[in-house]
This record gives C-alpha cells, structure tokens and sequence, in this order.
C-alpha cells in the first residue's frame, strides 16, 4: 500500500500558461527513498510542494489530478493539517528559520502538532541528538554555518516524527565532506519515506531506491535505483556518478592576471580568517579552491576581486575583475532577465543577449528575474558577470542549484574561454571541479593550504 | 516597560519629561551589543524630518522669525518661534517613541517574549519577524551592493541608491512568502497548538510589569 500516491496531477501557477506539472502519477511506499531529478524548473520542486500539500493552498493557480498522502486527499487538508505526517526540508534554510534560538526552532512544529507542554524540550533535544546537532540546543540561530543550520531545520523536520519527508536540494549548502540530511536521517534511527529532488546526483544515488526523471512536467523515467542508473547512463549521462571526467590538457599558463603574497584577513574584531595565504592566478588557467565551510574560501575571492581589502600582505590585480556570489538572489535588480544582464555592460542589450545564450537562457530574455526558477536564477546571476568580459573571473559555487547538463555545459564554457582570462572557481561540488580544474587549492578551517 | 516609556512618551506634555525618557531609552539602547547604528539613525532621522516638516505646515504663535512665499494648497509660509517649539515637542516624542522601539529591536530576546505572552501569540509573532527586517534589509543591501561591484556596476549618490529600493522590498516580501510557506508546513495556524513552559519570571520581570502602569498613569496626569 502506497504512502503517498499521485494521480494524473496537472498544475500550473498562477498567471502562467505552461503547466509546470503536467500528468504526473506516482506511488511512494512507506520505507522507500525516491530520488527525483531533471533540469532546472522540470518540476521537481512543484512536486514536493504538492506532496505537502502547499500545491495548491499556498500558491494558487489551476491544479487537477489528485494527491493523496497516508489516505488524506490534499485538495480537503490544509498543509498545516499534514504537517506531522509530512514533513519539508526546504533548499535555503535561513528562509525557514522562524526563531533566534535553535531550542524555540525545533520546539515550534511540536508546539503547532499540540505534543504535551513537558515532552516538547526532551523531543527537541532528542531530534538535535539524532542528527549530531545536540551541542547547538543552547546556541542562535544567527551564529550558526549554513550546514549546521541545515542539520537544526533537519532535526526541526524529525521532532515531528514525519510518515513522509520531503528534501528540496538537501546538498546545496553542504561541502564535500559533510554527510547529506538523507544520510543523517537514516542515521538517527528515523525510518519513513523520502522524496528528494537533487542536482548532484553523486551526492545521493547510492542511498536511494528509486529514480524518477522529470522533462517538461513530466515523468519520463520511473524505475528502481539500477534500472534507473542504467537509463541514466544512456539517455542523460551527465546524471551519472563519476570520479573523474577527462578534459583537455591545460593551456600553458600565460601572464599573471592576481597575485596574492603573504595575505592576511580578519573580519571585524574576529580572528584571521586568512593568514600568510600566497595564490598567483594566470590567463589561461582555471584554479579550482575547494575545503570545508568556514575555511575562508568566500573571503580568499573576495580578496582577488577587490571586494575585500587585505588587512596585510599584497594584492596586485591587472585588468578587470568580476565576482559571481553564491546568492543568485543578488542578481534581481532589473525587471526583464535581459536589462539585469545589461547593466553590467551600460546596457548594451546585444552583448546581453549573447550572455543570456552562452548559459541557456537564450529565450528567456524578456522574463522578470523573479520567475526564473533557482538554477535559471544561477545561470543569470552568471550571465550577469561573463558579459562583463573580465580578465579574473571569481566563480563562487557557480553550481548550486544547477542540473548536471548545464553543469556539464558550464564546464564546458570556462574551458572554452579559459584562454581569455585567470578563473578562480569556488566549489564544493567535486565532479564540477574536476571538469574544469587545472590546478586545485584545499583550504582547510587553519588556513592551511593544500596544492593538488 | 519599554511599551510603557513609549507610551508615556505620546501622553506627556512637559518637553523635559519626554526629553528624560528619550534619553533613558538612548542609554538603553547605548548599552546594547550588536549593530546599533541603524537603528539609532533611523531614531535621529524620523524626529529631524518631523522638527524640519512641522513649521510649514503649522500655522500657530504671533513671533515670526522668518516671512516667506505663498505656495498653492499649503498657503503662507513662515516660521514663528512657536511652531518651532511645537515642531520640538514632537520631534523629541518620535524620538523617544523610536528609541523605545531600537531598545525593544537591540535588547530583548524575542523568543522569551514570545514564549511569555499568553495572549495575541500570532501578533506578537508577527511583530517579532517584523523586527527582523531592519537587520535583513541591511544585510540584503550589503551583499546587493557587494554583487553590483562585482559586475563592475558602481551605484553612487541617493539617485542611485534609491534604484535599490525596490529590489531590496522585493526581495523582502519573497523571503516573508518563503518563511510563511515553511510556517504552513511545520503546522503554524493549526488548532490545538500547545506551548513549551517557558523560564520562570524573575522578581525583576514582575517589577517591571507592575512598574509599567504607573508609568503610562504618570504620563497622563503629571508629566
């Protein structure tokens, strides 16, 4: 008997045409891990939403078809009514967070589910123990990393004891080592089903028993986890775990574009977050920066592209610098996708378009920013700095958010282009590090600095 | 208390005794860790605008320092030694309400109060996210700063500043629709919710409490 069971689910939002589901049907069993991928804006994100129950209540727009979680139709619940049953980890957790203090964070679905006034402490406790978050009970929510506050938003999901839990890019903010909020939950004894929609499938597949492939609102693959990796490895390759993806052998390094010599930093009454720290970044090579969060990446570009100033040691830049950050929510200025690319380039619309092309948007010009989903909103935030033409080009976590193919296509790009320019690239994601890299720097939380 | 310096801010008549709780709520404010300086702009700002605005658009008091045009709608314009002390009195009672409001924003933890309010819980949860957006908005202008650096974009003078508005308010009003949707799901508006006891009240708190009357009555009759 299916946990939660879709029937020919039809849905678009409000004042758009296309449907952004279109004939979806699926079962979830109680125990089983679907993984759920596709491209940027395939759905994924609406299908979760609709297992919760917030498609329709808390977005409106036109829905048919039905959505059925433990034998509750969604049409007659509120989302509220489901939490319990349901529970969301959602892509950005600083937008889920409602309280200063991690123990009121955890407290407030238990709260909301009417669980007896003496127990909801010991849960909230328990549910931070089970994810290894215990040592934050006590602690802000605004001191916290975007991982730890991952893990507080996961044990806030699990308190709730949930049938069903829905992970919305669970790995987008976590570095290469951290475990994922699918293998934390597993981890803590929890057992139910899991729905997840992911962009680094490298991240997850091993830990999951099925595989659904979204296209256009639709599914087109639904098979057990071989099946469906077997499918994958024909028809969308770039789905595939790899270890290493063969590119071409680097150009010979030409003239020195940054140099960084004995570089500290420290922000404002902090410790140093960089210290003695030395990068030379040429034309024509694509240095990749990889470590844990907190290691000081961030501020390491920053610093190259004269956002930051040292607070001792040189920075020497020739030519022009361009900074991607790791928010696309910074790239929404303008009204259409075409003008925000522009304004970096005195508004010539031409260059702009061709931007918009050379990262896939080529037809979404005319499109409010806003509309864009996360990973088109990714793309256009990179469009925003590649029209610039630069001659350092900062990349920070260029990739969150972004399916393998355009991931695929990125990395294809900066090869491409490398020649023109020194990049320096910011990455958790190591397969898209392997793409591109010529030269790899590891920080680790000591600002010691491994070569590779 | 601090809704009670507020109020007794609004009720009294006496310049000296507005003045006193204004800088009673600026000491409170002084004594905070954390970014102070918004909100201490936007307490200097407020009353400032009101003492500049209020001599135009009052029309009190017989000793003019200064005769001026006759516009359309608003009428003669001068300014009287009056109006000045009227536009005074209430610049200095904005301010005192705004410095109230920064001690509550910069001093109180907002997760107890919640905890401690037995009634109007979603109000006072809506004024508790509400208090956020200073800090954010700040924040959010930083980094869309920062970004527009990074693209070579260089935003100078209050014109273009001012460019920023919208996208920031924009920004804002989906972070609220994201925090409103993760509320739904984790089951906000539900019937039947119940409450973590919170920490005892401390002979302080009920001092407070009882103190904060008295003080608003204080306002009223003699102040």
């Amino acid at each position: 008997m299916a946990l939660a069971s879709v029937r020919d689910l039809r849905f678009s939002y409000p004042g758009r045409d296309e449907p952004a589901l279109d004939g979806v049907s699926l079962d979830v069993r109680p125990d089983e891990v679907v993984a759920l991928l596709g491209a940027s804006g395939c759905g994924k994100s609406t299908l979760l939403r609709a297992l919760a129950g917030l498609v329709p209540h808390f977005h409106g727009g036109t829905f048919s078809g039905s959505v059925e979680v433990a034998g509750r139709d969604t049409r007659r619940v509120r989302p509220a009514e489901l939490a319990g049953t349901v529970a969301t980890l959602f892509q950005d957790p600083e937008d889920q967070v409602v309280f200063a203090s991690v123990e009121r964070e955890v407290s407030f679905g238990l709260e909301n589910l009417g669980t007896a006034a003496g127990s909801i402490a010991g849960r909230a406790r328990e549910a931070l123990a089970a994810v290894g978050a215990e040592h934050l009970f006590e602690r802000q929510t605004t001191e916290l990393s975007g991982g730890e506050l991952q893990r507080v938003c996961l044990a806030s999901a699990l308190a709730l004891e949930p049938r069903l839990l829905l992970l919305d890019e669970p790995t987008s903010q976590l570095d290469a080592e951290a475990p994922s909020p699918l293998e934390l939950a597993r981890e803590s004894g929890w057992r139910g089903a899991v729905v997840l929609s992911e962009q680094r499938p490298d991240r997850v597949l091993d830990d999951v028993d099925r595989i659904v492939f979204l296209e256009r609102g639709q599914i087109v693959l639904d098979a057990p986890r071989t099946d469906g990796l077997a499918w994958l490895a024909s028809n969308r390759p770039a789905y595939v775990p790899r270890i290493f993806v063969e590119h071409p052998a680097p150009a010979l390094p030409g003239e020195l574009v940054c140099r960084l010599e004995d570089v500290w930093y420290a922000y404002r009454g902090g410790p140093p977050v960089l210290s003695e720290f030395s990068l030379h970044l040429r034309r024509g090579q694509i240095v990749v920066l990889s470590g844990p969060n907190g290691a000081g990446k961030t501020t390491l570009g920053k610093l190259a592209a004269g956002l930051l100033e040292a607070s001792t040691g040189t920075v020497a830049r020739r030519g022009r610098a361009a900074y991607l950050s790791q928010d696309p929510g910074r790239y929404l200025v303008r009204e259409r996708a075409v003008d925000e690319v522009a304004l970096g380039v005195g508004g010539d619309r031409e260059r702009a378009a061709r931007a918009l092309a050379c990262v896939g948007l080529g037809g979404h010009g005319e499109r409010h920013p806003r509309d864009l989903s996360s990973g088109e909103r990714e793309r256009l935030a990179l469009a925003c700095v590649l029209v610039t033409e630069p001659d350092l080009l900062v990349l920070d976590e260029p990739t969150r958010g972004v399916d393998p193919e355009r991931k695929d296509e990125l990395a294809k790009l900066l090869r491409r282009q490398s020649g023109e320019r020194a990049t320096l690239v910011i990455t958790h994601d190591r397969i898209f590090a392997d793409s591109v890299a010529d030269h790899v720097v590891t920080l680790d939380n000591e600002s010691d600095v491994v070569h590779a | 208390m601090l809704a009670a310096l507020a109020a007794a801010a609004l009720l009294a008549h006496e310049w000296w005794a507005i003045a006193t709780i204004a800088a009673v709520a600026l000491a409170v404010c002084l004594g905070a860790r954390g970014r102070r300086w918004p909100y201490l702009t936007a307490a200097l700002i407020t009353p400032v605008t009101i003492f500049l605005v209020t001599p135009f658009v009052e029309v009190r008091g017989l000793h003019v320092l200064w005769s001026g045009p006759t516009i359309p709608v608003l009428g003669h314009l001068d300014v009287t030694t009056e109006e000045l002390a009227a536009g005074g009195v209430q610049a200095l009672r904005l301010g005192a309400v705004t410095l109230a409001f920064a001690a509550y924003a910069l001093r109180l933890d907002h997760d107890r109060l919640l905890q401690a309010a037995w009634f109007a819980r979603r109000s006072v949860l809506a004024v508790a996210l509400a208090t956020r957006l200073l800090p954010t908005l700040e924040r959010d202008a930083v980094g869309l700063l920062e970004a527009l650096r990074g693209r070579g974009v260089k935003v100078t003078g209050v014109r273009g500043r001012a460019r920023l508005v919208s996208p920031l308010l924009a920004g804002s009003l989906e972070r609220g629709l994201n925090l409103a949707e993760a509320m739904e799901a984790r089951g906000f508006g539900r019937p039947g919710a119940t409450r973590a006891p919170g920490p005892r009240w401390t002979a302080l708190d009920r001092l407070g409490l009882a103190f904060a009357p008295a003080l608003v009555a204080a306002g009223v009759l003699w102040l």
